[in-house]
Protein backbone atom coordinates (compact mmCIF):
# COMPACT_ATOMS: atom_id res chain seq x y z
CA UNK A 1 0.00 0.00 0.00
CA UNK A 2 3.14 2.43 0.63
CA UNK A 3 3.63 2.24 -3.07
CA UNK A 4 0.24 3.49 -3.86
CA UNK A 5 0.33 6.19 -1.35
CA UNK A 6 2.30 8.51 -3.65
CA UNK A 7 -0.18 8.22 -6.94
CA UNK A 8 -3.20 8.82 -4.47
CA UNK A 9 -1.29 11.89 -3.50
CA UNK A 10 -0.75 12.57 -7.33
CA UNK A 11 -4.36 12.07 -8.41
CA UNK A 12 -5.78 13.85 -5.79
CA UNK A 13 -4.48 17.07 -8.73
CA UNK A 14 -6.86 15.43 -11.17
CA UNK A 15 -7.84 17.93 -13.23
CA UNK A 16 -10.83 17.06 -16.07
CA UNK A 17 -7.89 17.91 -19.11
CA UNK A 18 -5.57 15.72 -17.41
CA UNK A 19 -8.20 12.92 -17.40
CA UNK A 20 -9.53 13.61 -20.88
CA UNK A 21 -5.94 13.30 -22.15
CA UNK A 22 -5.42 10.17 -20.41
CA UNK A 23 -8.41 8.72 -22.33
CA UNK A 24 -7.21 10.21 -25.58
CA UNK A 25 -4.12 8.40 -25.27
CA UNK A 26 -5.43 5.21 -24.09
CA UNK A 27 -8.45 5.16 -26.67
CA UNK A 28 -5.85 5.70 -29.89
CA UNK A 29 -3.55 3.64 -28.16
CA UNK A 30 -6.03 0.37 -27.99
CA UNK A 31 -7.30 1.30 -31.79
CA UNK A 32 -3.55 1.08 -32.97
CA UNK A 33 -3.46 -2.45 -31.60
CA UNK A 34 -6.06 -3.94 -33.98
CA UNK A 35 -4.81 -1.90 -37.20
CA UNK A 36 -1.16 -3.08 -36.81
CA UNK A 37 -2.34 -6.45 -35.89
CA UNK A 38 -4.45 -6.16 -39.16
CA UNK A 39 -1.62 -4.57 -41.36
CA UNK A 40 0.66 -7.01 -40.33
CA UNK A 41 -1.77 -9.97 -41.56
CA UNK A 42 -2.39 -8.44 -44.41
CA UNK A 43 1.01 -7.77 -45.58
CA UNK A 44 2.24 -11.25 -44.12
CA UNK A 45 -0.54 -13.11 -46.29
CA UNK A 46 0.55 -10.78 -49.30
CA UNK A 47 4.32 -12.11 -48.88
CA UNK A 48 2.81 -15.76 -48.34
CA UNK A 49 0.82 -15.47 -51.60
CA UNK A 50 3.91 -14.11 -53.99
CA UNK A 51 5.84 -16.81 -52.82
CA UNK A 52 3.15 -19.48 -53.68
CA UNK A 53 2.48 -17.52 -57.22
CA UNK A 54 5.00 -15.24 -58.06
CA UNK A 55 2.98 -14.56 -61.59
CA UNK A 56 0.35 -12.63 -59.82
CA UNK A 57 2.57 -10.17 -58.24
CA UNK A 58 0.98 -6.75 -59.87
CA UNK A 59 -2.08 -7.88 -59.48
CA UNK A 60 -1.60 -8.80 -55.62
CA UNK A 61 0.45 -5.17 -55.25
CA UNK A 62 -3.01 -2.95 -56.42
CA UNK A 63 -4.73 -5.33 -53.44
CA UNK A 64 -2.69 -4.95 -51.03
CA UNK A 65 -2.64 -1.51 -51.08
CA UNK A 66 -6.21 -1.12 -51.07
CA UNK A 67 -6.16 -3.40 -48.27
CA UNK A 68 -3.39 -1.57 -46.41
CA UNK A 69 -5.39 1.66 -46.22
CA UNK A 70 -8.41 0.13 -45.57
CA UNK A 71 -6.90 -0.71 -42.28
CA UNK A 72 -4.83 1.70 -41.52
CA UNK A 73 -7.80 3.81 -41.52
CA UNK A 74 -9.18 2.10 -38.32
CA UNK A 75 -6.84 3.50 -36.39
CA UNK A 76 -6.81 6.71 -37.38
CA UNK A 77 -11.17 6.48 -36.65
CA UNK A 78 -10.03 6.23 -32.83
CA UNK A 79 -8.07 8.57 -33.16
CA UNK A 80 -10.79 11.16 -34.46
CA UNK A 81 -12.83 9.95 -31.78
CA UNK A 82 -10.90 10.28 -29.11
CA UNK A 83 -9.88 13.71 -30.29
CA UNK A 84 -14.16 14.17 -30.40
CA UNK A 85 -14.00 13.11 -26.72
CA UNK A 86 -11.42 15.46 -26.24
CA UNK A 87 -12.70 19.07 -27.32
CA UNK A 88 -16.04 18.14 -26.39
CA UNK B 1 34.98 -0.31 -39.51
CA UNK B 2 32.01 -2.94 -39.69
CA UNK B 3 28.29 -1.94 -40.03
CA UNK B 4 27.27 -3.04 -37.10
CA UNK B 5 29.83 -0.54 -35.38
CA UNK B 6 28.98 2.42 -37.24
CA UNK B 7 24.85 1.73 -36.40
CA UNK B 8 26.04 1.68 -32.63
CA UNK B 9 28.11 4.41 -32.88
CA UNK B 10 25.81 6.58 -34.55
CA UNK B 11 22.56 5.73 -32.22
CA UNK B 12 25.43 6.31 -29.13
CA UNK B 13 25.92 10.13 -30.58
CA UNK B 14 21.90 10.54 -31.00
CA UNK B 15 21.33 9.87 -27.57
CA UNK B 16 24.65 11.38 -26.32
CA UNK B 17 22.89 14.83 -28.07
CA UNK B 18 20.05 14.24 -26.03
CA UNK B 19 21.49 13.58 -22.96
CA UNK B 20 24.07 16.81 -23.02
CA UNK B 21 20.76 19.05 -24.06
CA UNK B 22 18.88 17.99 -20.99
CA UNK B 23 21.91 18.61 -18.63
CA UNK B 24 22.36 21.72 -20.24
CA UNK B 25 19.11 23.52 -20.90
CA UNK B 26 16.94 21.44 -18.79
CA UNK B 27 13.11 21.47 -18.10
CA UNK B 28 11.77 24.71 -18.48
CA UNK B 29 8.52 24.00 -17.60
CA UNK B 30 4.66 23.55 -19.49
CA UNK B 31 4.66 26.44 -21.56
CA UNK B 32 1.11 28.11 -22.18
CA UNK B 33 2.36 31.46 -24.67
CA UNK B 34 2.78 30.05 -27.70
CA UNK B 35 0.75 27.06 -29.07
CA UNK B 36 1.55 25.44 -32.02
CA UNK B 37 -1.91 23.75 -31.98
CA UNK B 38 -2.87 26.77 -33.67
CA UNK B 39 -1.93 26.12 -37.18
CA UNK B 40 -5.00 24.54 -37.59
CA UNK B 41 -7.00 27.18 -36.60
CA UNK B 42 -8.75 29.27 -39.63
CA UNK B 43 -8.34 33.10 -38.94
CA UNK B 44 -10.97 34.86 -41.40
CA UNK B 45 -8.47 36.77 -43.84
CA UNK B 46 -11.40 38.60 -45.77
CA UNK B 47 -14.49 38.42 -43.72
CA UNK B 48 -18.02 37.46 -45.83
CA UNK B 49 -20.84 36.25 -44.03
CA UNK B 50 -24.16 36.10 -46.62
CA UNK B 51 -27.52 35.14 -44.72
CA UNK B 52 -25.85 33.85 -41.53
CA UNK B 53 -23.99 31.53 -43.39
CA UNK B 54 -19.85 32.28 -43.13
CA UNK B 55 -18.42 32.42 -46.75
CA UNK B 56 -15.28 33.79 -44.67
CA UNK B 57 -11.80 33.59 -47.25
CA UNK B 58 -9.22 31.31 -44.73
CA UNK B 59 -6.26 29.56 -44.93
CA UNK B 60 -8.36 26.65 -46.18
CA UNK B 61 -10.12 28.38 -48.74
CA UNK B 62 -6.61 29.70 -50.38
CA UNK B 63 -5.24 25.69 -50.09
CA UNK B 64 -8.56 24.89 -52.03
CA UNK B 65 -7.83 27.45 -54.77
CA UNK B 66 -4.27 26.41 -55.12
CA UNK B 67 -4.76 22.93 -55.52
CA UNK B 68 -7.57 23.28 -58.00
CA UNK B 69 -5.45 25.61 -59.56
CA UNK B 70 -2.61 23.55 -60.20
CA UNK B 71 -4.62 20.43 -60.88
CA UNK B 72 -6.35 22.10 -64.30
CA UNK B 73 -2.82 23.97 -64.74
CA UNK B 74 -0.30 21.47 -65.25
CA UNK B 75 -2.96 18.93 -66.71
CA UNK B 76 -3.72 21.33 -69.94
CA UNK B 77 -0.33 22.74 -69.63
CA UNK B 78 0.83 18.45 -70.21
CA UNK B 79 -2.02 17.91 -72.35
CA UNK B 80 -1.23 20.66 -74.71
CA UNK B 81 2.37 20.02 -75.41
CA UNK B 82 2.16 16.40 -75.97
CA UNK B 83 5.41 15.29 -77.94
CA UNK B 84 5.69 11.84 -79.99
CA UNK B 85 9.25 11.17 -77.79
CA UNK B 86 7.81 12.01 -74.23
CA UNK B 87 10.06 13.91 -71.26
CA UNK B 88 10.08 12.69 -68.22
CA UNK B 89 7.45 14.48 -66.46
CA UNK B 90 5.02 13.41 -69.41
CA UNK B 91 5.81 9.94 -69.10
CA UNK B 92 5.05 10.26 -65.25
CA UNK B 93 1.86 12.21 -65.79
CA UNK B 94 0.71 9.23 -68.45
CA UNK B 95 1.91 6.77 -66.36
CA UNK B 96 -0.41 8.18 -63.71
CA UNK B 97 -3.16 8.72 -66.57
CA UNK B 98 -2.99 4.76 -67.53
CA UNK B 99 -3.30 3.96 -63.52
CA UNK B 100 -6.59 6.52 -63.04
CA UNK B 101 -8.11 4.87 -66.57
CA UNK B 102 -6.91 1.26 -66.54
CA UNK B 103 -6.32 0.44 -63.13
CA UNK B 104 -8.91 2.73 -60.74
CA UNK B 105 -11.89 2.91 -63.57
CA UNK B 106 -11.82 -0.35 -66.15
CA UNK B 107 -10.59 -2.22 -63.27
CA UNK B 108 -13.52 -1.56 -61.34
CA UNK B 109 -16.28 -0.68 -63.45
CA UNK B 110 -16.91 -3.41 -65.69
CA UNK B 111 -19.48 -1.48 -68.33
CA UNK B 112 -17.53 -0.21 -70.50
CA UNK B 113 -20.18 2.85 -71.35
CA UNK B 114 -20.32 3.30 -67.65
CA UNK B 115 -16.78 3.14 -67.51
CA UNK B 116 -15.95 5.96 -70.27
CA UNK B 117 -18.88 8.05 -69.12
CA UNK B 118 -17.18 7.89 -65.25
CA UNK B 119 -13.70 8.13 -65.81
CA UNK B 120 -13.04 12.30 -66.13
CA UNK B 121 -14.59 12.28 -62.82
CA UNK B 122 -12.60 9.60 -61.38
CA UNK B 123 -9.53 11.27 -62.36
CA UNK B 124 -10.08 14.82 -61.52
CA UNK B 125 -10.69 12.89 -58.10
CA UNK B 126 -7.14 11.45 -57.77
CA UNK B 127 -5.25 14.47 -59.35
CA UNK B 128 -7.27 16.88 -56.94
CA UNK B 129 -6.87 15.40 -54.15
CA UNK B 130 -3.11 14.22 -55.13
CA UNK B 131 -2.14 17.88 -55.56
CA UNK B 132 -4.28 18.73 -52.32
CA UNK B 133 -2.00 16.13 -50.23
CA UNK B 134 0.77 17.33 -51.88
CA UNK B 135 0.90 20.62 -51.75
CA UNK B 136 -0.15 20.40 -47.85
CA UNK B 137 3.74 19.26 -47.44
CA UNK B 138 5.07 22.27 -49.12
CA UNK B 139 5.96 25.13 -46.08
CA UNK B 140 4.02 28.13 -47.57
CA UNK B 141 3.77 31.66 -45.67
CA UNK B 142 0.21 31.62 -44.40
CA UNK B 143 0.79 31.78 -40.42
CA UNK B 144 -0.99 35.21 -40.04
CA UNK B 145 -0.68 34.75 -36.42
CA UNK B 146 2.51 35.29 -36.52
CA UNK B 147 5.03 37.57 -38.38
CA UNK B 148 8.96 37.55 -39.03
CA UNK B 149 10.77 40.60 -40.16
CA UNK B 150 12.21 40.53 -43.96
CA UNK B 151 13.43 43.48 -44.97
CA UNK B 152 11.14 45.46 -43.02
CA UNK B 153 8.08 43.60 -44.64
CA UNK B 154 5.81 41.65 -42.01
CA UNK B 155 6.21 37.89 -43.97
CA UNK B 156 3.63 35.39 -42.49
CA UNK B 157 5.87 32.67 -40.98
CA UNK B 158 5.83 29.26 -42.77
CA UNK B 159 3.08 26.74 -42.37
CA UNK B 160 2.06 23.54 -43.50
CA UNK B 161 -1.90 22.80 -44.11
CA UNK B 162 -3.79 21.06 -46.57
CA UNK B 163 -7.26 21.25 -47.80
CA UNK B 164 -7.82 17.89 -47.25
CA UNK B 165 -6.81 18.49 -43.64
CA UNK B 166 -10.49 20.06 -43.46
CA UNK B 167 -13.13 17.89 -42.54
CA UNK B 168 -15.46 19.92 -45.19
CA UNK B 169 -13.24 19.19 -48.37
CA UNK B 170 -12.94 15.54 -48.23
CA UNK B 171 -16.44 15.66 -46.84
CA UNK B 172 -18.13 17.51 -49.77
CA UNK B 173 -16.05 15.18 -52.60
CA UNK B 174 -17.59 12.01 -50.35
CA UNK B 175 -21.17 13.20 -50.64
CA UNK B 176 -20.79 13.71 -53.98
CA UNK B 177 -19.66 10.26 -54.94
CA UNK B 178 -22.20 8.67 -52.75
CA UNK B 179 -24.56 10.92 -54.79
CA UNK B 180 -23.33 9.66 -58.04
CA UNK B 181 -23.53 6.09 -57.29
CA UNK B 182 -26.92 6.30 -56.03
CA UNK B 183 -27.89 7.69 -58.89
CA UNK B 184 -26.35 5.47 -61.16
CA UNK B 185 -27.49 2.32 -60.07
CA UNK B 186 -31.11 3.75 -60.12
CA UNK B 187 -30.59 4.85 -63.64
CA UNK B 188 -29.21 1.63 -64.62
CA UNK B 189 -31.96 -0.81 -62.60
CA UNK B 190 -35.33 1.55 -61.74
CA UNK B 191 -35.50 2.95 -58.42
CA UNK B 192 -37.31 -0.15 -56.35
CA UNK B 193 -35.03 -3.04 -58.20
CA UNK B 194 -32.05 -1.18 -56.67
CA UNK B 195 -32.71 -0.80 -53.17
CA UNK B 196 -34.06 -4.80 -53.64
CA UNK B 197 -30.55 -4.65 -54.94
CA UNK B 198 -28.80 -4.36 -51.66
CA UNK B 199 -30.04 -7.98 -50.69
CA UNK B 200 -26.95 -9.88 -51.26
CA UNK B 201 -27.99 -13.23 -53.29
CA UNK B 202 -29.18 -16.51 -51.93
CA UNK B 203 -31.58 -15.22 -49.86
CA UNK B 204 -34.82 -16.33 -51.74
CA UNK B 205 -35.55 -18.63 -49.12
CA UNK B 206 -35.50 -16.47 -46.31
CA UNK B 207 -38.80 -15.05 -44.18
CA UNK B 208 -39.46 -11.37 -44.82
CA UNK B 209 -38.43 -10.60 -41.00
CA UNK B 210 -34.72 -11.98 -41.70
CA UNK B 211 -34.78 -10.36 -44.97
CA UNK B 212 -35.57 -7.32 -42.97
CA UNK B 213 -33.10 -7.16 -40.59
CA UNK B 214 -30.16 -7.92 -43.20
CA UNK B 215 -31.88 -4.94 -45.55
CA UNK B 216 -31.57 -2.70 -42.51
CA UNK B 217 -27.84 -3.64 -42.33
CA UNK B 218 -27.08 -2.69 -45.57
CA UNK B 219 -28.64 0.50 -45.23
CA UNK B 220 -26.91 1.33 -42.62
CA UNK B 221 -23.39 0.31 -44.60
CA UNK B 222 -24.79 2.77 -47.04
CA UNK B 223 -24.80 4.96 -45.05
CA UNK B 224 -22.14 4.99 -43.18
CA UNK B 225 -19.88 5.09 -46.47
CA UNK B 226 -19.36 8.52 -47.29
CA UNK B 227 -18.56 9.37 -43.37
CA UNK B 228 -15.73 6.42 -43.58
CA UNK B 229 -14.76 7.86 -47.51
CA UNK B 230 -14.54 11.22 -45.77
CA UNK B 231 -12.84 10.34 -42.61
CA UNK B 232 -10.38 7.65 -44.23
CA UNK B 233 -8.91 10.83 -45.94
CA UNK B 234 -9.19 13.78 -43.54
CA UNK B 235 -8.01 12.01 -40.31
CA UNK B 236 -4.70 10.50 -42.83
CA UNK B 237 -3.90 13.87 -43.70
CA UNK B 238 -4.36 15.74 -39.95
CA UNK B 239 -2.36 12.49 -38.30
CA UNK B 240 -0.07 13.06 -41.06
CA UNK B 241 0.37 17.27 -40.35
CA UNK B 242 -0.23 17.22 -36.49
CA UNK B 243 2.91 14.38 -36.83
CA UNK B 244 5.36 16.44 -38.53
CA UNK B 245 4.31 19.23 -36.22
CA UNK B 246 4.82 17.90 -32.89
CA UNK B 247 8.16 15.92 -33.90
CA UNK B 248 9.53 18.97 -35.63
CA UNK B 249 9.24 20.49 -32.92
CA UNK B 250 5.87 21.25 -31.53
CA UNK B 251 6.03 18.78 -28.67
CA UNK B 252 9.65 20.31 -27.12
CA UNK B 253 8.04 23.82 -27.60
CA UNK B 254 4.69 22.83 -25.67
CA UNK B 255 6.30 21.20 -22.60
CA UNK B 256 9.03 23.85 -22.35
CA UNK B 257 11.23 20.38 -23.14
CA UNK B 258 14.04 21.49 -25.66
CA UNK B 259 16.22 18.03 -25.10
CA UNK B 260 13.28 16.37 -26.20
CA UNK B 261 13.71 18.00 -29.70
CA UNK B 262 16.88 16.61 -30.33
CA UNK B 263 15.06 13.16 -29.95
CA UNK B 264 11.98 13.55 -31.86
CA UNK B 265 13.58 15.78 -35.09
CA UNK B 266 14.84 12.57 -37.14
CA UNK B 267 11.45 11.14 -36.88
CA UNK B 268 9.94 14.19 -38.25
CA UNK B 269 12.20 13.29 -41.54
CA UNK B 270 10.67 9.61 -41.55
CA UNK B 271 7.33 10.86 -41.65
CA UNK B 272 8.17 13.47 -43.89
CA UNK B 273 8.86 11.12 -46.08
CA UNK B 274 6.57 8.77 -45.90
CA UNK B 275 3.64 10.62 -45.57
CA UNK B 276 5.18 12.04 -49.04
CA UNK B 277 6.25 8.80 -50.63
CA UNK B 278 3.37 6.72 -49.95
CA UNK B 279 0.19 8.49 -47.81
CA UNK B 280 -0.25 10.93 -50.07
CA UNK B 281 -0.51 9.19 -53.39
CA UNK B 282 -1.84 6.50 -51.20
CA UNK B 283 -5.13 8.38 -49.88
CA UNK B 284 -5.89 9.75 -53.80
CA UNK B 285 -5.82 6.17 -55.05
CA UNK B 286 -8.18 4.89 -52.12
CA UNK B 287 -10.86 7.62 -52.38
CA UNK B 288 -11.41 7.24 -56.19
CA UNK B 289 -10.99 3.20 -55.85
CA UNK B 290 -13.48 3.60 -53.69
CA UNK B 291 -15.59 5.37 -55.23
CA UNK B 292 -15.01 3.63 -58.96
CA UNK B 293 -16.09 0.08 -56.68
CA UNK B 294 -18.99 1.68 -55.80
CA UNK B 295 -20.36 2.65 -58.68
CA UNK B 296 -19.25 -0.55 -59.98
CA UNK B 297 -21.27 -1.99 -57.26
CA UNK B 298 -24.19 -0.67 -57.88
CA UNK B 299 -24.98 -1.17 -61.36
CA UNK B 300 -23.32 -4.75 -61.02
CA UNK B 301 -26.20 -7.02 -62.33
CA UNK B 302 -26.01 -9.09 -58.76
CA UNK B 303 -24.90 -7.76 -55.86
Amino acid sequence: MDVLLPLAQAASGVTDDGLKSIALGIGAGLGSIGAGIGIGIIFGKEIESVARQPELKDELQSIRWLGFALTEAVAFYTFIFGLIAFFL
Amino acid sequence: MSTKRKVLIGLLLYFAITAILILVVGNEGKNDEFQPQNEFLLTPWIAINIAGIDFSITKAVLYLGLASAATIASMTFIASRMQREPNKVQMAVELAYDLTRDNITRGNIPDQKLARRWFPYLAGLFFFIWFSNMLGYLPLPTNTEHKVDIFGLAVPTLAIYAATANISIPLALALVSTAIYHIEGIREKGFFKYFASWLPGGLEDMNVFGKAAIFSIEAISHLVRPISLSVRLFANILAGHLLILFMAGGLAVLLGFAALGALTFPMAFAFFVFEIGLVATLQAFIFSTLTAIYIGGATAESH
